[in-house]
């Protein structure tokens, strides 16, 4: 029944998107199998071939204790949820074609307050729709007190969009949401969209030498694109996770978002987190918002007494893992999704489409394959594969239409991690922001004044109406 | 005084990032900061990341040029280039990367026919001192490119040595059946540079027209220093002080100088580098001092390239090592 529905609005919100020029249009979210994968439902996405084998003994069992955490919904007694947060449940935002991608076409995030999930107090700000794109909000820059914006004091942290303020469990915390109108009405405010996690075990298990020879390789470039990478503060190696790359594993990305999306302090985020005014007016949250489930810090352990699995099976084994460390399991042994090869346009448009998308250079970034994979100590799905994310993993300017003045890493505010297109074809919202819901004019997007992709998205408006439905088709393919 | 230099046409839609004193203070912003506006503007690039800057704002640098009555010019390479009729640049290139690559300037048509642009071409340089290709003139550079074309490429004209103008210049053209795009890629070295104009249309006869249109162009002969690829090499060094990096950001960060006949740093681009990382090697090559260069047996300004931060596998190291053999270089 969930299913049905799911889909069916998913299709609905995605057919048939006119592109502003020309007879080209954007097939739209592709129909049929989710992810290409038989067998997944939006509520059950694939592992890898190895882990859906069980090989080793014992991982397919981590892959599904991890999916079941992965949709749990967390309350501010039960887990810790809060005192400000997104949503409460990872599902809820990766989840479109199925659990583990990006946002639905209907954004769970707009009826949050009327179905218990916000405390009562909370208002829906008016960037959040019903069939807009799940998000979360950014302020690139600090206000002062007087309500100007400052751009000497760059931002760019998260504001949560909810508190937990009238909740069962808060208590006396009485927290207010950000002033996002105020934010909207100085320009000062940008949105993320979540960032789908399919393949991404495949994405952590490349060897740094493989993307800088890739790099390399591409130097002769005549596009205009250069590119670089956003290295890991700690070890000096690449970053490869989330929009900007900013984050190094799927351990950090599932950590962070535990602590940022969801309030759920864990053993790599150890504080509740105040939004980032609270922060540096030096007050952070307030006393009465702290431990509200009573247990202590951090809210997400290890569980080291776990007793509910036989001892020494491994069953029991992924018990013991905390909420973390189970999302990380999880993501990391998510199967990729499998293109179509005749959906949308049929196997010649979509064959011609994707030879189009090399010759004109958006393979330059969006690599088609990167060979291979690193060794792998974990399973064999993930060993010396081809990894088909179309991405260099780099992050390149994407210029002043699509920057949002947000530092992160070594990433300015106009770098971006060439975004993974594998998943493409079923996904509703484009842009880290989610503003597109057309590939057309995502791709148009890219010219802009500072951006390294102008040249190549020249190239595709130089191609005819046909050639570039090709590429559509291809992209919806994916 | 370091000064913001960096894609000066798009530097003019791209603030200046101050100092972060109010965060890093842990003190909340007040009225009285700088910078303080009632909306922040849309398409504009407020917070930069690793950008470029020089030491002073008369020297050119490469990212300089900029399109005036229809003409590019750039007094880094000397070059003047008239735009064809009813071409514009739409978008200003990236800023210099930290490979040393730079969008000089990026054209087309004003006008799209029927949706449609007719073709474009994009001027680009490669720092040979940094360069990833490895390459040391333009022939090894186009010849690079060649190499490491897509399978469905087809090269209609292998690389190819030719004079332009007066100039010695490398051509390399390439076809794409599937797109229908033909490449035509004109490639001239300069002050250690491989400048590039890279024309793409599906139209030849429109390709061919724009070549033509190459012969109008200017490269000046103006007295520039001589550029020496491992100039910054222990040998030539006689007093440094290494630059304290605050951070662990790990960027590449290319720097060209231009030595004065005394050996001492006359001017400092930094290619890549956030603000206070720029800062910190501006003011420590400051005090650097080298064995002038001669030549003829006269001294002579010499430009040479230095690698800062996280070292790349091609680039030359902060910590000078033998790079391959750099000679002098002023070719047109």
């Amino acid at each position: 029944m969930v299913r049905s529905s799911v889909w069916s609005v998913a299709v609905a919100a995605g057919l048939l998107i006119v592109s502003t020029a020309g007879a080209q249009v954007d097939p739209g979210i592709r129909p049929g199998a989710i992810n290409g994968q038989p067998g997944a439902t939006p509520k059950d996405p694939m592992p890898l071939e190895s882990v859906s084998a069980n090989r080793p003994d014992g991982i397919l069992d981590f892959y599904s204790n991890g999916l079941t955490r992965f949709q749990e919904e967390d309350t501010v007694g039960g887990n810790g949820l809060g005192p400000r947060f997104n949503f409460n449940q990872c599902s809820g935002c990766h989840a479109q074609p199925t659990i583990g991608g990006s946002g639905l076409p209907t954004n769970p995030q707009f009826t949050a307050v009327n179905n218990g999930i916000a405390g009562p107090g909370n208002n829906i700000p008016t960037f959040i729709t019903l069939n807009g794109p799940t998000r979360e909000v950014r302020f690139p820059f600090f206000f002062n007190s007087n309500g100007t914006v400052n751009t000497s004091a760059p931002n760019g942290g998260v504001e949560a969009l909810f508190t937990v303020s009238g909740l069962q469990g808060a208590g006396s915390c009485s927290l207010t949401q950000p002033n996002f109108a105020a934010a909207q009405r100085t320009n000062n405010i940008i949105f993320r969209i979540p960032t789908p996690v399919f393949g991404a075990g495949l994405i952590e298990n490349i060897d740094d030498s493989t993307l800088l020879a890739i790099h390399a390789a591409n130097a002769g470039n005549g596009l205009g694109i250069s590119g670089t990478f956003n290295r890991n503060g700690n070890d000096g190696t690449i970053a490869r996770f989330g929009w900007k790359a900013q984050n190094k594993s799927l351990m950090m990305f599932a950590g962070e978002a535990y602590n940022v999306e969801m309030g759920i302090t864990n053993e790599l985020f150890t504080q509740e987190r105040p939004n980032p005014e609270e922060e540096v007016q030096g007050r952070g949250l307030p006393a009465n918002c702290l431990n509200l489930g009573a247990a202590g810090y951090p809210e997400d352990t290890t569980n080291y007494t776990n007793t509910s699995g036989t001892p020494g099976s491994t069953a029991a084994n992924a018990t013991i893992l905390s909420d973390l460390e189970a999302f990380a399991q999880f993501m990391r042994l998510l199967a990729p999704p499998i293109p179509s090869t005749n959906t949308p346009g049929g196997a010649g448009s979509i064959s011609n489409g994707k030879n189009l998308f090399t010759s004109i250079g958006c393979a330059v970034c969006h690599t088609p394959n990167i060979n291979r994979t690193q060794r792998s100590k974990i399973t064999d799905s993930l060993d010396s594969q081809t990894v088909s994310a179309y991405s260099d993993f780099e992050i390149h300017h994407m210029g002043t239409r699509l920057a949002d003045n947000v530092s992160q890493g070594s990433a300015g505010g106009d770098q971006f991690r060439t975004a993974p297109l594998w998943g493409l074809g079923q996904r509703a919202f484009f842009l880290h922001d989610g503003s597109q819901t057309s590939v057309y004019s995502a791709i148009d997007s890219h010219r802009s004044s500072g951006s390294e992709a102008t040249q190549v998205a020249t190239n595709f408006f130089s191609l005819n109406s046909s050639q570039q439905q090709d590429v559509l088709n291809f992209l919806r393919s994916l | 005084m370091m000064l913001e230099r960096a894609s000066l046409r798009l530097a003019m839609r791209v603030a200046i990032l101050a100092p972060l004193v109010a965060v890093c203070s842990g003190r909340a912003p007040g009225p009285d900061e700088a910078n303080s506006v009632q909306t922040v503007p849309s398409g504009v690039i407020l917070v930069k990341g690793a950008w470029a800057s020089a030491s002073d704002a008369t020297t050119p640098v490469p990212e300089g040029g900029a399109i005036a009555n229809t003409v590019y010019t750039n007094a880094y390479f000397g070059l003047t280039y008239p735009l064809s009729r009813d071409w514009v640049e739409k978008y200003d290139g990236p800023p210099p990367s930290d490979s040393g690559y730079y969008v000089l300037a990026q054209l087309e048509p004003r006008d799209t026919s029927n949706g449609h642009i007719r073709g474009s071409l994009v001027i680009t340089a490669a720092d040979l001192f940094f360069s990833p290709t490895r390459a040391d003139n333009a022939l090894q550079f186009v010849d690079f490119t060649r190499t490491h074309l897509q399978a469905d490429y087809k090269v209609t004209r292998a690389p190819t040595q030719l004079t332009l103008a007066g100039h010695p210049f490398v051509r390399f053209d390439y076809f794409s059946a599937v797109a229908g795009l033909h490449w035509y890629v004109l490639a001239t070295q300069i002050r250690c540079h491989i400048v590039q104009f890279v024309f793409t249309s599906r139209d030849v006869s429109l390709l061919d027209r724009l070549l033509e249109g190459m012969a109008a162009g200017k490269l000046a002969d103006d007295e520039v220093p001589v550029c020496i690829k491992d100039y910054a090499s222990p040998g030539n060094i006689l007093e440094r002080v290494d630059p304290v990096l605050a951070g662990r950001k790990f960027n590449p960060i290319p720097v060209r100088v231009i030595i004065d006949r005394e050996g001492k740093v006359k001017h400092t681009h930094v290619l890549s580098a956030f603000p206070e990382q720029s800062q910190a090697i501006m003011d420590a090559l400051q005090r650097w001092k080298f064995k002038p260069y001669l030549r003829n047996g006269r001294p002579a300004e010499v430009e040479t390239g230095i690698m800062f931060g996280h070292a790349t596998e091609n680039g030359v190291n902060a910590t000078p090592a033998a790079t391959a053999a750099g000679r002098p270089s002023r070719h047109w």
